[in-house]
């Protein structure tokens, strides 16, 4: 005899919130959201983080990238994705440089990207631990940094944002310029 | 049994379970070939080549395709949490996945009540959850590197970009201070292995051990050599030896592998690995007496 299985909810325990001028746009998120697959639920932001409305979207927050390009495709608007802990840091924006001789590595955050100086071709991809970084890793080495895709355009984690971060400093050394 | 758990980057592969088997470049589980590149298939062939060496069973693998949208991520976790009993791994190690901290805390759950509780191992995203969970102190061997370190001893970041930059910049060499602000903070499983420049071996917040040697700078920039060392570590644990003791042969074994391979910022981690049995027969019985086994020395 088949047994029927009611499956569990999902619970969220996410860490991130969208944040809306408009309690409209709010719920329209959250069913646009919630249509892409997202495990999402609209709270109540604490009163330090209301920037709009009353009315805010709970994501997991190691998703925030493929959420705001979401977003940002079907022309939500939207005020912020904030860390739902009040304390917690920005979005870290070090880039350190590391120079292997015929080789540069440029990390942001736990990422790191090494190139070859003369090609410009990526040679390998580390850090991290997101599902989209061995993804990423498949689709940008052994390419030219003028030729290969944005990580920010293909990932949708914040491991990703990271690596995009350092593909930007990769981009701008290798076009001559000079490291932020 | 070993079991290894983790997403791997071909889209849409539905959720498998098996021995893995290697048929050249690849790994195969469940009659499915995964690539043996940065991620969880570097974790588990360094984990297989070990295992293999030692005459041990291959590690059983769970896997599911993702690449970063998270629903095969959600099946992995759920497999876990609905079948671990009857699995009853005594190695778990837990790796790539997109980070949920409810499923964690669900797994966490179920394997306190377990007959027999595994012993837990948590790299990558997994380790990113458990801590950002409040429950690292449930894992036996977290295995960060320099900027997951400071992670751990940030007590507000839910993941690694969010961390306090002052913790950020900071070198390798603040490990030891940076781990005990995680134990402090509940943010460390029982003994870390610290990979980095120096790779620091610390348990409750004292440094047992640091390997320098040999210095392979190039090894950094490698995509999936982090990887190999968790399995590494992983199934050193597997054969039985002390925590610590498995986690100084895999940073040494890592290192050594590295130097074998001659490695620079362009080898391909797959080259690193196929150095493991070299490393084995050479140091394995110097570095951990175990010395009687098939093809050692």
């Amino acid at each position: 005899m088949a047994v029927l299985k009611r499956q569990q909810k999902m619970k969220l325990e996410g860490g991130g919130l969208v944040l809306f001028q408009e309690v409209s746009h709010a719920m329209a998120a959250e069913k646009l959201l919630k249509a892409a697959g997202y495990i999402v639920r609209l709270v109540a932001p604490p009163p330090e983080l209301r920037k709009g409305c009353d009315l805010a979207v709970e994501i997991n927050l190691v998703e925030q990238p493929g959420i705001e390009r979401l977003l940002k495709e079907r022309d939500m608007d939207y005020v912020s994705i904030d860390p739902i802990k009040i304390k917690t840091a920005p979005l870290l924006d070090v880039v350190k440089v590391t120079d292997f001789g015929k080789w540069v590595m440029v990390k942001a955050g736990n990422m790191k990207i090494t190139y070859e100086k003369n090609s410009g071709v990526i040679v390998n991809v580390s850090g991290g631990g997101c599902p989209d970084i061995p993804y990423l890793h498949a689709e940008l080495v052994d390419k030219r940094l003028d030729e290969a895709p944005r990580p920010k355009d293909l990932g949708f984690t914040l491991c990703a944002l990271n690596l995009d971060r350092a593909f930007d400093e990769c981009l701008t050394l290798f076009s001559g310029g000079n490291p932020k | 049994m070993m079991l290894t758990a983790g997403t791997v980057p071909i889209k849409d592969m539905p959720l498998i379970l098996g021995r893995v088997a290697r048929e050249g470049d690849f790994l195969v589980v469940d009659a499915k070939r995964i690539p043996c590149t940065q991620g969880t298939g570097a974790m588990i062939s360094a984990a297989l080549s070990t295992t293999s060496y030692l005459g041990l069973d291959a590690p059983r693998a769970l896997l599911v395709g993702d690449i970063g949208e998270g629903k095969g991520s959600r099946e992995l976790y759920q497999y876990l949490i609905d079948h671990i009993a009857e699995l009853s791994p005594t190695v778990l190690a837990l790796h790539y996945w997109l980070p949920d901290m409810s499923q964690t805390r669900q797994l966490c759950t179920t394997i306190e009540k377990c007959e027999r509780r595994p012993i837990m191992i948590a790299d990558a995203a997994s380790m990113y959850s458990a801590k950002a969970a409040g429950l690292a102190e449930a894992f036996d061997i977290f295995t960060p590197d320099a900027t997951e370190i400071a992670f751990l001893a940030d007590p507000e970041a839910t993941h690694p970009a969010y961390i306090a930059r002052h913790l950020f910049e900071t070198d390798i060499s603040r490990a030891p201070e940076l781990a005990q602000a995680a134990y402090k903070n509940h943010g460390a499983a029982k003994l870390l292995l610290v990979k980095g420049a120096t790779d620091f071996i610390i348990r409750e917040g004292k440094v047992l051990a640091t390997i320098t040697e040999p210095d392979v700078p190039a090894l950094e920039p490698i995509g999936g050599t982090g990887d190999t060392i968790t399995g590494l570590v992983s199934a050193l644990t597997f054969a039985e030896l002390e925590l610590h003791e498995a986690a100084i042969i895999a940073a040494r074994a890592n290192r050594m592998a590295g130097k074998y391979a001659e490695v620079t910022p362009a080898t391909k981690v797959r080259q690193v690995i196929a150095q493991f049995p070299a490393v084995f027969k050479d140091y394995l019985c110097q570095w951990s007496n175990v010395c009687y086994v098939k093809g050692g020395n």
